[in-house]
């Protein structure tokens, strides 16, 4: 049994063995010393079916950019840590990456929660932060530009719904949705895209706890509505879609693709549910990114949050790149350069795009995920989203845009 | 004016609905004298079992309410001989805390057979009948007329019936009616299973009009609750009038405030009811 106890002397001659062996390869490198890069991904708790892939992407991506020179004539390492969905250990684990492996950027928090409590961390230490969590909030926290994201934020999807409504012609539009955190937002941000195409608006924020809502209906039928928005979950809109056939409302439906989904749509009637139109934020299926990124990784069909994370780790790349420098402030001062540059020349990798750096053009990265454009306060302008419409009885896709 | 008339029919329509489990709340309490909250889990079994007969049978509406009934009322029975029955000594908030945790676990029995998706009964919806401006759905007027006439036959079975009058009796006193003979294990266990059953046949209405899903009777139990304490607990005609009430002032709400707050200027009404009566209407004894 004492062959295996482990005692202060032995403890501290391995770890000293450990981190000489860690220290070795930055040695080895000379000056060209390693450029670090962490992801904090979900392994293990809610986010755990995501966080392996994501960390793999990044990974992927950075093996091959290594083998083509790495940057700056530097190799890049990735450290890869677990935030076990979970705020206290995603704060544990990213001071690690910034007080020991001193990474210049942290990829991939997926739970809003650890972003928001991992984020303070980073811009205090200059530390840039790209993230796939989609709480509004997030990007309202003063983090000096040391973060983006690019999962669509509830104002993007508001503003989408409301221009899918005018696309579709709709005039009078009624928006009917339980109390969520962004009822008020989303309906907002309905308003003034239907504005803008002068149609006007109202809502009604209801109790989901209730069987029926006739008197809703009563309400949101005296508007006369030529398009009715769901903002609910699956059990409240089923009940509402009823209410609405029964009354004779024959207007057009749009609700969000996780309320209308195939589970609610095998339970009631067909003609309940026919025609209604679902919108969800999507990777941009069609682009040449998500193309290489499928064929990079091995995977079929990767999820939203690993084809965002491959947008994130290419745009770091190239922001160092550009900015001739590794910092995570030369990659906050950058990452816009080669994100959206008006004039700069499309690409859809960071080994394409390092190349055209290095000759001295601008780039305009178009990725997996959309065109990942941001704002100055971190959040993309713009994403693809997938819409869907019930067509007999099944939701059949009408395009990803 | 069409719209008050509009909002005043939809209100009888919903406390119909709720009605029905609030006579069999009220009735449990007016014989064994404790509210028994696991009529929540007692709907949402009925509900299912309905769902089960209808979509696996091809039964009609009425064969799967009989269905509901029974299973709902048998499965209350067995629950309350085998966990509640050990606590009435201790009184009863024992047992009224007792049955919030029998709900649970039922609640999520059923969800372990019938998992967490929605589901819908396999009958066709039928789009409203429209009059003088106002709008009333077959189906509600199908959902109003079974429980007129389930209201109807608990009236009759405990004003006509030996056992009826039995239950009537142990509600009044108790000891009395032991001295006159009458059982009241027995009556207990009739009763139980008349309120579970009631409350199995209320969850498929409400099934019929939203959807199923292992929270269905959650969702309403405080509604029924206030029902039967606006009404009088232990007042079966109390429970029918607190429910229409409830449901009217609920939809008339909406007339003067958002939606959000439908429930709370229900339940403010009830505080002001209960403040000015607090027996309730038909209640006979505060206590």
């Amino acid at each position: 049994m004492s062959r295996y106890t482990i005692n202060r002397r032995h403890f501290l001659g391995a770890s000293s063995l450990l981190l000489g062996g860690a220290a070795l390869p930055s040695f080895a490198w000379g000056e060209g010393e390693p450029i670090k890069i962490g992801t904090l991904t979900p392994l293990t708790g809610s986010g755990g079916p995501y966080g392996p892939v994501m960390a793999d992407t990044v990974k992927a991506v950075v093996d091959e950019i290594n083998a083509a020179g790495g940057i700056l004539g530097r190799k890049i390492e990735v450290v890869s840590e677990d935030d076990q969905t979970n705020p206290e250990a995603g704060v544990r684990a990213a001071r690690k990456l910034i007080d020991v492996d001193a990474v210049s950027a942290i990829v991939g928090t997926w739970a809003s929660s650890v972003t928001t409590a991992v984020a303070p961390l980073c811009w205090e230490s200059k530390t840039f932060l790209a993230t796939v969590s989609g709480a509004d909030s997030i990007t309202e926290l003063p983090h000096q530009g040391y973060l983006a994201r690019t999962q669509p934020n509830t104002t993007l999807q508001g503003r989408k719904f409301g221009e899918f409504a005018v696309a579709e012609s709709a005039k009078r539009v009624f928006f009917v949705s339980p109390q969520t955190p962004f009822a008020d937002s989303q309906f907002q941000n309905i308003t003034k895209a239907i504005e803008a195409g002068g149609g006007e608006t109202a809502s009604l924020i209801y109790d989901d706890k209730k069987p029926s809502y006739r008197s809703e209906v009563d309400e949101l039928l005296r508007f006369n509505p030529d398009a009715v928005i769901f903002g609910g979950y699956a059990p409240d809109t089923t009940v509402m879609l009823k209410e609405l056939y029964r009354a004779g409302y024959q207007g057009k439906k749009i609700a969000f693709a996780y309320a209308v989904n195939e589970k609610l749509v095998d339970s009631v009637s067909a003609e309940i549910v026919e025609g209604c139109y679902t919108i969800a934020p999507s990777s941009d299926e069609s682009s040449t990114a998500y193309q290489r990124l499928v064929e990079l990784i091995g995977v079929d069909k990767p999820d939203p949050y690993t084809v965002q994370v491959y947008d994130q780790i290419n745009l770091i790349l190239m922001a160092m790149a550009a900015a001739g420098e590794t910092t995570g402030t030369a990659i906050k001062d950058n990452i816009r350069k080669v994100s959206q540059a008006a004039d700069g020349a499309k690409v859809d990798n960071a080994r394409d795009g390092l190349k055209l750096i290095a000759e001295g053009k601008a780039v305009n990265y178009d990725g997996a995920s959309g065109p990942c454009d941001f704002t100055d306060k971190g959040d993309i302008s713009d994403s693809s989203f997938r819409y869907e419409q019930v067509r007999g009885g099944r939701l059949t896709l009408v395009k990803i845009a | 004016m069409s719209i008050l008339l509009q909002a005043l029919l939809n209100g009888v329509m919903n406390g119909a609905l709720i009605a029905v489990p609030a006579i069999g709340f009220t009735a449990i309490f007016a014989v064994l004298r404790y509210p028994n909250f696991a009529i929540a889990a007692y709907a949402t079994i009925g509900a299912f079992a309905a769902w089960w007969v209808n979509v696996h049978f091809g039964a009609g509406i009425l064969p799967a309410l009989l269905v509901a009934f029974a299973i709902a009322g048998c499965i209350g029975v067995g629950a309350e001989e085998t966990a509640l029955k050990q606590l009435r000594g201790a009184g009863a908030l024992t047992v009224a805390i007792g049955s919030i945790a029998l709900n649970t676990v039922l609640e999520n029995v059923v969800r372990l057979f019938f998992g967490n998706d929605l589901r819908g009964y396999d009958l066709p919806l039928v789009p409203d009948w429209r009059f003088m401006g106002l709008r009333v759905g077959p189906q509600q007027l199908q959902s109003l007329a079974f429980a007129v006439v389930i209201m109807a036959a608990v009236f009759a079975f405990l004003r006509y019936t030996r056992f009826g009058k039995a239950m009537r009796a142990v509600a009044d006193n108790s000891d009395l009616a032991r001295l006159k003979g009458i059982e009241p294990a027995h009556v207990a266990v009739m009763t139980i299973f008349l309120g579970a059953g009631l409350a199995g046949v209320g969850g498929v209405l409400i099934g019929l009009d939203a959807s199923i899903d292992p929270l269905l009777g959650f969702r309403v139990l405080l509604t029924v609750f206030a029902a039967a304490v606006l009404g009088g607990l232990g007042s079966i005609p109390g429970a029918v009038v607190g429910a229409l009430a409830i449901g009217i002032a609920e939809e008339c709400a909406l007339l003067v405030a958002p939606a959000s707050y439908r429930s709370a200027v229900g339940f403010a009404a009830i505080l002001l009811v209960l403040t000015v009566r607090p027996r309730g209407f038909f209640g006979e004894r505060a206590n």
